[in-house]
């Protein structure tokens, strides 16, 4: 196999660095007031009230979470379901993304809800009516998915290397056997679950934004529309390339490798386009409902829209379309970061910023505490990332020799 | 070996297809919005009340929350501020100026409305609400796992949550007294009220009552029986001898709340086709890029 | 008195058990729309159709206030507060100003008072809900009006708890409204109206001149009175300068005033920038009023339509009966000497008009009037 020149392995760098340090003292304050929130309550920790019921915590972890690991699946379906092998090599970091994105969110619903030990309550209380019960139902399994997808680096790690401590040495042969079992079904199952990934995406990345329609008038008209589904989904496609970029960028950087610019610069000309696609939809979008008004008043919503509108999508979407930009590893960070900026923001303007209930008496904004959980889990993510590559193969590096095991592709073959 | 895989790949689409639909038949239907000819409701007449509060008293004690004295209720301080509804009390009345006399100003009191078509119980995340045949909307909190979608839903933003608590924090709003109006009994605050500026009636009934009341007193009330359409119908509805804006209303239109997101919700969902298809698709791209793969790989 | 309370007591408590809603079989000859009572074209016996109240307009039985009942019992649905007692009396005489019987009797026919229960419901649990229950009705009659001025809507306002109530009997409250009659309302002699007007923005009414002088009733004017005019809490301290502030159309504003005064008459007659003068005869009419003419009313020498004649300042015009034979002199204020009281009229007054003071020089050359006078002053 002539093309097999990423090679996915553990990379060999030591794990604490003064940045990881400072990572690790913003995930302890993180877990201090997450302590706050469970043994005080929600409104001990956050500046959430009866009107402002969804915070940060809702817009940033769960919904800018839920769009920021679309990586996962726009990576899938161009590596796997297209067969377009040259991607190969971002796809198992991409997986790892979208799994420690997915894993977050679900622990930024579980901070969230008042009564997190009914978390289990939707698997068998349904409500099909509810945006939420289908994106909860659909962030479950396809958070399942994504943990059985990366099941073939687990397996991959240990096959053959599997060494328990001493009194239960006797085992070593049994969990080999067993994970040898699992990784040959695995590969043979594994596209129903990779096409489930995408077909589960795509509904839940577009029910998130059905989320909000309910909330009708009270959500401010410049991000308030019957077609905020299909544009959460078009965002969310958008940024799935731009986040890989972005975070591949940023991990070969920190861990001193070489970026992939080939890999690279090729998916990134496929951005432009997607973004243009939902710029269309956008811009057509507030032409029609004519809401181009409300940007006349200068406000925060104006300010907001616009910023996420210019920065988000027209500034990188004019970058993408330059071949200096996909050629040069900082221009193509910047306008990678510049989306992933854009669709956060929209995320916390649809969630937040966006919504302007009656009978507020000031206008919402995230405590200390609220903001300390946020970037806790941010880093702890982070931090669990860099354990990951570090010690299961899911970076690939440039080999020229041919693969040492038969098992380093997983997946479809 | 790729033949192999093939026939594998076929059969588990067919079955996972198999599956999905399986699903679908036993899927439990989200909760049915019963709107009953006979249901009830209450006509609030703002013109009427003269904001005694004796209303808040009776809720309260109805509904076991710390009540205190009724005659505590006298003190007319308290509407110097404007109230909403929480969790320690479910229904509040605040007070407006009349604008044309200083001495008579303009009491409403404010808990849910009871929509015929409402929000939370199309939102909320286990189905925990329920429209009941009386007009009620309820609640089960053993249901509820407090992800408070139902307050961002609402379009008259009632439902209240208890931030303050760690444990079995819960979802409150006034229940219509459910459990009063089972015994045949009145709604408290129905049954408390002084002047009746609360009447309870079948809902039909009240709208001609109110109707014929603006008919009579044209000059007294403005030609809007606020609730009569609003969000597609509610149970309480309110007159005012001026314009609901004024009087802190939120401005709605005639379309139910959740009308929009449960089309898009039933859109995506219709009978999962759209799912399935949406995988059956990739499915075939999928097993066409392949073959093509191996096709070009026979080749060479 | 006692016994002449309750013989009333139960003569009201009778008529009202038999009070019958049908108006009687004349009704249909009263001068009303059919509209007022049917909401159908043909009603009939079975279904009359009957729009709900008011119907104050075919109320045909009015009694003076002081024929009425000095004190009601208000004690059909006490359950936690013990009866609460109404001074009918005191209330009905000044019902007078505030829309008459009318305003709580809103629903009677043409026969006798109805009570109270007899179109509302003791039961708040009822069918029909389109007018108040019985509870719902008697807290209306009262809060309306005693919260506007009391500001209040505690229940301790009116009721007292059972358990508090010491008098069951209620003689003390018996003993306070027996035999009252609402305070003599102390009448205002002059009102100053700020305006906005920018004709002139001080509007000065003098009260005491339209009622003593003009000689009008209360009801005239005060028609639809609020109790709040004289019973406001907050403005209980007369001597404090009240400042009422009221928002009314222009119509309303000079509705009163234009009933009698013409409404073609120039803005400033009333609006000026000073406070005005209150009504001087003399300046006005040029005739000052003397002592015999002050006290007359307006009608006396004007007649009672309105707006009043102009009257020319003959004497002969109204006097018409005065001759040189019965008209003492002395009623000017001049007792006329011996030489004088000879002298025929026209010798002095010698245009014949005595509106006039006549001068000396047509007889005398070197006399003049008033310095020498034809006789004594007397007061």
């Amino acid at each position: 196999m002539s093309h097999e020149v990423h090679n996915p392995v553990p990379i060999k760098h030591k794990y604490f660095t003064p940045g990881v340090i400072g990572l690790i003292i913003i995930a302890v304050n993180g877990l201090v007031f997450l302590m706050g929130r469970f043994f005080f309550g929600i409104g001990a920790v956050t500046n959430l009230n009866n009107q402002y019921p969804w915070g940060l915590w809702i817009g940033v972890d769960v919904a800018a979470g839920v769009a920021l690991a679309a990586g996962g699946f726009t990576t899938a379906a161009l590596g796997h379901i297209m067969h377009r092998d040259e991607y190969h090599a971002i796809v198992r970091p991409a997986l790892l993304t979208a799994m420690l994105g997915y894993t977050f969110v679900a622990m930024g619903v579980f901070v969230d809800i008042g009564r997190w030990y009914f978390i289990w309550h939707p698997l068998v209380m349904w409500n099909g009516n509810s945006a939420l019960f289908e994106v909860g139902i659909c962030v479950m399994i396809y958070l399942t998915v994504l943990y059985i997808e990366f099941l073939p680096v687990v397996t991959e790690r240990f096959i053959g290397k599997v060494n328990l401590p001493k009194f239960l040495a006797g085992f070593n042969k049994p969990v080999d056997k067993f994970l040898r079992v699992l990784d040959r079904g695995l590969s043979k199952t594994m596209f129903i679950f990779i096409i489930a990934g995408v077909v589960l995406s795509s509904l839940h990345q577009s029910s998130l934004g059905t989320l909000m329609v309910i909330a009708g008038p009270k959500m401010h008209p410049l991000w308030q529309t019957p077609i905020l589904p299909l544009l959460f989904l078009l965002s969310a496609v958008s940024v799935g390339f731009p986040m890989v970029i972005f975070e591949s960028l940023i991990a070969s950087r920190s861990l001193k490798l070489k970026p992939e610019m080939p890999v690279l610069s090729r998916l990134g000309s496929m951005i432009a386009p997607l973004l243009g696609i939902y710029l269309a939809f956008k811009i057509g979008d507030m032409v029609i409902r004519k809401t181009f008004v409300y940007l006349v008043d200068f406000n925060t919503a104006s300010v907001m829209f616009t910023i996420e509108l210019l920065f988000g999508v027209i500034i990188p979407l004019r970058m993408f379309l330059s071949p200096k930009v996909l050629k040069t590893p900082s221009l193509l960070f910047t306008a990678s970061a510049l989306v992933v900026f854009g669709v956060l923001l929209n995320r916390i303007n649809n969630f937040v910023v966006a919504y302007n209930p009656p009978y507020s008496t000031e206008s919402y904004f995230p405590s200390f505490g609220e903001i300390s959980v946020t970037v806790g889990f941010v880093a702890i993510l982070v931090l669990a990332y860099r354990f990951i590559v570090l010690n299961f193969p899911v970076i690939s590096l440039p080999s020229k020799t041919a693969p040492q095991t038969k098992y380093t592709i997983r997946g479809v073959k | 070996m790729s033949g192999k895989s093939r026939r594998d790949f076929l059969k588990s689409t067919a079955l996972i297809g198999a599956g999905v639909t399986g699903l679908t038949t036993t899927a439990k239907a989200g909760p049915q919005n019963i709107l009953s000819e006979d249901r009830m409701g209450v006509l609030v007449d703002t013109t009427v009340c003269v904001g005694c509060r004796n209303c808040e008293w009776a809720c309260k004690d109805a509904h076991n929350l710390p009540a205190g004295n009724l005659e505590d209720y006298e003190d007319r301080k308290v509407l110097d501020t404007k109230r909403r509804p929480g969790t320690d009390a479910l229904t509040v009345v605040n007070e407006y100026s009349h604008g044309k006399n200083s001495s008579l100003p303009i009491d409403v009191k404010v808990q849910c409305m009871h929509c015929d078509h409402p929000a939370c119980v199309s939102a909320c995340i286990v189905g925990a609400f329920t429209k009941h045949e009386n007009g009620t909307v309820t609640w089960d909190t053993d249901m509820c796992i407090g992800c408070r979608y139902c307050m961002a839903a609402c379009p008259f933003q009632v439902p209240a949550f208890e931030y303050d608590k760690a444990l079995n924090p819960m979802i409150m709003k006034c229940d219509f007294c459910f459990d009063r109006t089972k015994e045949g009994k009145l709604p408290a605050c129905v049954e408390i009220c002084p002047v009746e500026a609360l009447t309870y009636g079948k809902r039909s009934d009240l709208i001609k009552i109110a109707r014929d009341r603006i008919k009579r007193n044209p000059d007294k009330y403005v030609d809007h029986i606020l609730g009569e359409t609003e969000v597609g119908g509610t149970s309480w509805m309110y007159l005012a001898s001026k314009d609901f804006a004024e009087l802190e209303f939120p401005k709605l239109g005639k379309n139910p709340a959740p009308g929009v997101s449960e089309s898009i919700q039933h859109g995506i969902f219709a009978y999962f086709v759209p799912p399935i298809s949406l995988y059956a698709l990739l499915g075939g791209i999928m097993w066409i890029t392949k073959r093509r793969k191996e096709l070009d790989e026979e080749v060479k | 008195m006692k016994k002449f309370l309750a013989l009333i007591l139960v003569l009201v408590f009778t008529i009202g058990i038999n009070a019958q809603q049908s108006p009687g079989k004349d009704h249909s000859k009263l001068n009303l729309s059919c509209k007022t009572c049917h909401s159908c074209d043909v009603p009939t016996k079975s279904d009359p159709c009957l729009v709900i109240c008011p119907r104050e307009k075919i109320t045909t039985v009015y009694q003076k206030p002081e024929q009425t009942p000095e004190l009601i019992t208000i004690n059909q649905l006490s359950d936690r507060y013990g009866p609460v007692y109404f001074s009918h009396k005191i209330h009905a005489q000044m019902s007078i100003m505030s829309g008459g019987c009318e305003n709580c009797h809103h629903h009677n026919t043409s026969g006798p008072i109805l009570k109270c229960n007899s179109c509302h419901e003791t039961s708040r649990k009822r069918e029909d809900v389109s007018i108040p229950d019985l509870k719902g009705a008697y807290h209306r009659q009262c809060m309306d009006c005693h919260r506007e001025w009391s500001h209040e809507t505690g229940c301790n306002s009116c009721h007292t708890l059972k358990k508090d109530l010491k008098d069951t009997k209620n003689e003390s409250l018996q003993k306070k409204y027996s035999g009252k009659d609402h305070p003599v309302i102390i009448e205002p002699t002059k009102l100053v109206y700020e305006t906005k007007s920018d004709k002139g923005k001080l509007v000065t009414f003098y009260h005491d001149d339209h009622t003593k002088k003009f000689g009008l009733n209360c009801t005239s004017c005060h028609k639809q009175e609020s109790c709040t005019k004289c019973h406001d809490v907050n403005n209980t301290d007369k001597s404090k300068n009240q400042k009422v502030v009221t928002k009314k159309t222009f119509e309303d504003q000079h509705s009163n005033c234009i009933s009698c005064h013409s409404k073609t008459e120039n803005c400033s007659k009333c609006h000026g920038e000073k406070t005005l003068e209150p009504f001087d005869h003399g300046k006005k009419t040029g005739w000052a009023l003397n002592k015999h003419h002050i006290n007359l009313s307006c009608a006396k020498c004007h007649g009672s339509k309105l707006p009043y004649n102009k009257l020319d300042n003959k004497c002969l015009s109204c006097h018409k009966g005065w001759n040189a034979e019965n008209f003492k002199h002395s009623i000017t204020g001049l007792q006329l000497d011996e030489m004088h009281s000879e002298l025929s009229c026209e010798d002095c007054h010698t245009d014949g008009n005595f509106g006039i003071k006549p001068s000396c020089d047509g007889c005398h050359d070197d006399y003049s009037f008033p310095k020498q006078k034809p006789g004594k002053l007397v007061k």
